[in-house]
């Protein structure tokens, strides 16, 4: 999971949650999950599908304007 | 108990393991309001964890022990999986290495397809990134909080 090898490299300021949507339905309804893999950045940001790292990237610099 | 594991998948996950470099050790939060997918996963932990002496596996009950639930930031998420990197030190005490790696829920279906992928990812102690997304990553001076819901398939 693209997520897991994020954290690696910065566990320090990283956490990466891969969540089962069925098990924490509650929570996966909140964000209104409906396809998976759904990716929430900081409870804001979203990346729906598994994307490629180039695209996780242009996510993550819109997240913090950087 | 039925095993979850069946031949065909314990074979392929022996091949797999064989790959192991590095030890890993998988903590397991635990919780009673969850009680049957917890003792699922327990199972499921234990069966993957008996086909390599690189994975070791502990079971930590979040209702007895919060403050370890806080400290892995897994409280109220049972059953949580905290899959690490075990080392030991040059006085052959255990070294635990906290990657940020999480799963949450019964690792079934693609999240069981996560979990050996984890492990494989954190017995190699590489993250596998490109260049430009791993200098991306060590360079973020703010917490980033990736949360990746699946389905079990």
């Amino acid at each position: 999971m693209l997520a897991h090898q994020i954290a690696m490299e910065n566990p320090a300021m990283v956490l990466a949650e891969g969540i089962s949507a069925q098990d924490f339905y509650e929570l996966a309804s909140e964000y209104g999950v409906s396809g998976v893999p759904d990716t929430v950045i900081n409870g804001k940001g979203r990346v729906v599908g598994a994307v490629p790292e180039k695209q996780m990237l242009s996510q993550l610099m819109k997240q913090f304007n950087k | 108990m039925t095993e979850l594991l069946n031949d065909s998948i314990v074979k392929q996950l022996e091949d797999f393991f064989g790959q192991l470099t590095g030890e890993v050790k998988i903590f397991l939060f635990t919780s009673r309001d969850k009680q049957e997918a917890c003792e699922t996963t327990s199972q499921l932990l234990f069966e993957v964890s008996s086909l390599s002496p690189k994975i070791s596996m502990i079971v930590v009950d979040s209702d007895a022990k919060p403050s370890l639930a806080r400290q892995y930031q897994v409280e109220g998420k049972a059953p949580a999986l905290v899959i690490t990197a075990l080392d030991k030190t040059a006085d052959g005490s255990e070294q635990i290495t906290d990657y940020g790696i999480r799963l949450l829920g019964v690792p079934a279906g693609h999240e069981f397809g996560t979990l050996i992928q984890d492990i494989l990812l954190v017995s190699g102690r590489n993250s596998g990134l490109s260049d430009e997304l791993r200098a991306y990553v060590q360079g973020l001076s703010e917490p980033l909080h990736l949360e990746v819901f699946a389905t079990p398939g």
